[in-house]
């Protein structure tokens, strides 16, 4: 396929997967801090900023770390390229671009999401019911990941859109494991178990994880899990093994390209990891040597595979 | 009882195309109109709305530039379908046929032959040689068949008598044709009912006929099968919808200029895979942005080297390249002559009378009755430029009347046509579902493929003009489009 489709494609998988993530993000973070009035507001939604790693950004633009003032930056704002308004409309360019090669009720999806969002008062939704706002982000983005399952070939095509969703997801999960370990320390009462509750569920793991752990909240079990299980769809060694998958099936030759090879490695230290040993090393420096992993792999897609065109806007902007 | 959709209408001075002088309602559109007047307001209402919210989920829109604010609109199509009888279908057919093939052997003649219409006087060779879509560099180039033409759009109009005439021809790379096939399926969605009893020829065809006449200009050396391309300038071109619905309907590659480079006089897209040859492009960019190192140097949408791999016979272009001189509307003129001249017959379908303004005689004349004709530009298009004489003010006059004699070849004056109207759904202003009947003035955009045989795609776009009395039917100013059904052959009873 043409290069320039294989990057659309890949990158209408990343900003579909960033919308998804950053509304449970949001809602998590909304609805924990209305369960748990004790938590300290500012701090959780400043660390939900350093998930999606756009503090600096934030902090550009806003004086003061306040919810209503984090929501509107992460739903609506228009210079925030990961801003879920944002994204999906990223995300309908990128499907313009390859209208001809996905399949028109796919097209329809993305297109019918995005005016769909265009034509709410989202500001009201966020006064009123951010509830409504966040589930309907979540379920028009997983009818759109059922309706690309269920109508495009398992051609290559499919194969760059699976691996962007995977690459991205790979990228957030991560994230959002070094952030929530990274700062909250145990403290052994009823509010941790709150807090990995939400950690769990800002990833739609939570009824998973009891069905392999039981109520037991433990503070290395949630680790283990969202790092390294391998049945769970949101783990992050789940999202290698299939993004490896899929630039294995993309590959030509007999040898492995360098994108496979650089996630091979990733995935094979992963594989093998022990969650006790990693958590001795150091797990916040473990958890960045992963992302910086996959970010070196998505480089590596690009180059290989791409035109050669600088990464977009999401990544630049970002890194500012 | 719902009121009578038709009741109140009116017929106007000129030739409607579901009425005729008395009122009555044309053969061919009587059963139709028994099915539309059974529709309530209420009916209409909810149609619309169905038809609306069709056209935005599948973002079919079209671009129109200058505007920042919503640069994308609704496609807008009016629930009154065109009826277009098996006989009257077949005369529009054979002219076009012999149109376009007159137009191809003129081009091939040019651009690959001994130039004999030019010897023989038939068109004088100063005004090809002056044509800004005459391209110098094209000599040469060869087109399996001669089929330069592959997709021509023939703008067609009838006049006061009901006449078919030719207005203006498109070889470049005419659009409109993804909106044909778009009106027809959402007509079958919201309409069902019209379509009952009722015998329409289909036009969902179009994708394989236009991909076996690519195929079957590929150059000797192609693969077997040949593999096609659409070349579009990109997401941001008003017709970008057109170019990636032709190539879903063909399933082969919509490629940018970016996409393909030419190694060895060989055109290559770029893939995951690698290089991969390309035999034919099936170019939706003007021939000026093609290739740098040809045309213009800065451009960015085109291939350097693509003209270059073209003239080695590596690959085959179409529309052919220089395929705009015969768009030029000082060309124009001289169809009728050069159908004579190639095919030896007379022309089936007229021209509208035209003022030659490069010959004094005629430029004085016209010129004296400016404010009875229509002035266009030789080498614009979408309805931009034209002055209609009847409706310009004394200054737009003044100014047309001084930019003929500066430069009389850039222009041509027409007599007026009173084109055909066609009852059109108008909204009143009083809110919803009280929209109502008028007539509007109408034209219509035949689509004729040119590969092994010249074949001419049943109906075509049919565009309205919105505007009260405007003749103006160009989506870019606000003209609207009817679905067209030409009826089978036996379906004349009525």
């Amino acid at each position: 396929m043409l290069s320039r489709h294989a990057e659309d494609l890949f990158w209408a998988g990343r900003y579909i997967e960033r919308a998804d993530d950053t509304a449970r993000l949001l809602d998590v973070t909304y609805h924990g801090l209305l369960e748990s009035p004790l938590a300290d507001a500012a701090t959780s939604w400043r660390e939900l900023l350093e998930v999606l790693s756009l503090e600096h950004a934030f902090d550009a633009r806003h004086p003061t770390v306040t919810g209503a003032a984090v929501s509107a930056f992460l739903v609506l704002d228009a210079d925030n390229p990961g801003a879920i308004t944002s994204a999906v409309s990223h995300a309908r360019e990128n499907a313009r671009n390859v209208r001809e090669r996905i399949s028109t009720e796919l097209w329809e999806a993305i297109n019918t999401f995005h005016l769909e969002l265009r034509g709410r008062n989202l500001r009201e939704d966020l006064e009123r019911q951010p509830y409504q706002l966040y589930s309907l982000v979540k379920s028009r983005c997983q009818a759109i990941a059922g309706v690309a399952s269920e109508t495009m070939s398992r051609d290559d095509g499919w194969r760059f859109l699976l691996l962007g969703r995977m690459l991205e997801r790979a990228e957030m999960t991560c994230r959002l494991l070094s952030v929530r370990f990274g700062s909250h320390a145990s403290t052994g009462l009823h509010a941790d178990v709150h807090y990995w509750m939400a950690v769990l569920k800002s990833v739609s793991a939570f009824e998973a994880y009891v069905k392999v752990n039981r109520a037991e909240i433990d503070r290395t079990d949630v680790l283990e899990f969202l790092l390294l299980s391998r049945e769970f769809p949101r783990s992050v060694l789940f999202c290698l093994r299939a993004s490896e998958r899929e630039l294995a099936r993309l590959g030509a030759g007999l040898q492995p390209s360098r994108p496979e090879r650089l996630l091979g490695r990733l995935r094979a230290d992963l594989e093998f990891a022990d969650v006790h040993e990693l958590l001795e090393a150091g797990l916040v420096e473990s958890l960045e040597t992963v992302q910086d992993g996959i970010r070196s792999a998505a480089d590596a897609v690009a180059s290989h595979f791409f035109l050669g065109s600088a990464s977009p806007t999401l990544h630049a902007f970002e890194a500012a | 009882m719902a009121p009578d959709l038709f009741e109140g209408y009116e017929r106007g001075p000129f030739f409607d195309e579901i009425f005729d002088s008395e009122d009555g309602v044309r053969t061919h559109y009587r059963s139709l109109a028994e099915r539309l007047r059974g529709l309530s307001p209420g009916d209409l209402e909810r149609t619309e709305r169905l038809r609306d919210s069709i056209f935005r989920s599948r973002g079919i829109t079209f671009a129109v530039y200058g505007e920042s604010q919503g640069i994308e609109r609704t496609w807008p199509l009016d629930l009154i379908p065109r009826v277009i009888p098996a006989d009257e279908w077949s005369h529009v057919e054979r002219g076009l046929v012999q149109r376009v093939t007159a137009l191809n052997r003129f081009l091939e003649d040019l651009y690959a032959g001994e130039r004999a219409a030019l010897h023989d006087g038939v068109v004088p060779r100063w005004l090809v040689q002056s044509s800004a879509g005459f391209v110098r560099e094209a000599h040469g180039i060869p087109v399996p068949r001669g089929a330069r033409c592959l997709v021509s759009g023939i703008d067609i109009v009838r006049d006061g008598d009901g006449v078919y005439r030719v207005l203006e021809d498109n070889v470049r790379t005419p659009s409109g044709i993804s909106y044909v096939l778009e009106n027809r399926s959402a007509m079958t969605r919201v309409l069902p009912v019209a379509f009952a009893q009722l015998r329409v020829r289909p036009v969902n065809h179009y994708g394989s006929s236009l991909l076996a006449a690519l195929r079957s200009v590929a150059p000797p050396s192609a693969g077997d099968p040949p593999r096609v391309v659409v070349l579009t300038p990109g997401v941001y071109n008003s017709a970008y919808f057109e170019h990636a619905f032709l190539a879903r309907q063909m399933g082969v590659e919509l490629v940018e200029g970016r996409d393909l480079v030419v190694e060895d006089h060989v055109v290559c897209m770029r893939t995951t895979r690698g290089l991969v040859r390309v035999d034919v492009i099936y170019k939706r960019i003007d021939d000026d942005f093609l290739d740098p190192v040809v045309f213009r140097s800065g451009s960015t949408l085109g291939v350097p080297g693509l003209l270059a791999a073209a003239r080695a016979g590596n690959v085959t272009i179409s529309n052919s390249v220089g395929n705009g001189v015969a768009d030029d509307k000082a060309l124009y003129p001289y169809l009728p002559a050069l159908i004579r001249f190639y095919l030896g017959e007379e022309p089936i379908l007229p021209n509208v009378e035209t003022y030659l303004l490069w010959e004094p005689e005629q430029r004085a004349a016209a010129l004296a009755r400016l404010h009875e004709l229509v002035v266009k530009p030789v080498d614009a298009s979408g309805g931009y430029g034209i002055v209609i004489g009847p409706k310009a003010s004394e200054e737009e006059l003044a100014a047309c009347h001084k930019n003929i004699e500066e430069n009389p070849r850039g222009y041509i004056a027409q007599e007026v046509v009173a084109l055909s109207r066609h009852p059109t759904l108008i909204e009143s202003g009083a809110g919803a579902g009280t929209a109502r009947l008028e007539g509007r003035h109408i034209d219509l955009r035949p689509f004729v493929l040119s590969g092994e045989r010249v074949e001419v795609i049943p109906g075509g776009l049919t565009r309205v003009a919105l505007r009260r009395g405007s003749l103006v039917v160009n989506s870019s100013q606000g003209g609207g489009s009817k679905d067209t059904w030409v009826l089978a052959q036996d379906e004349e009873a009525g």
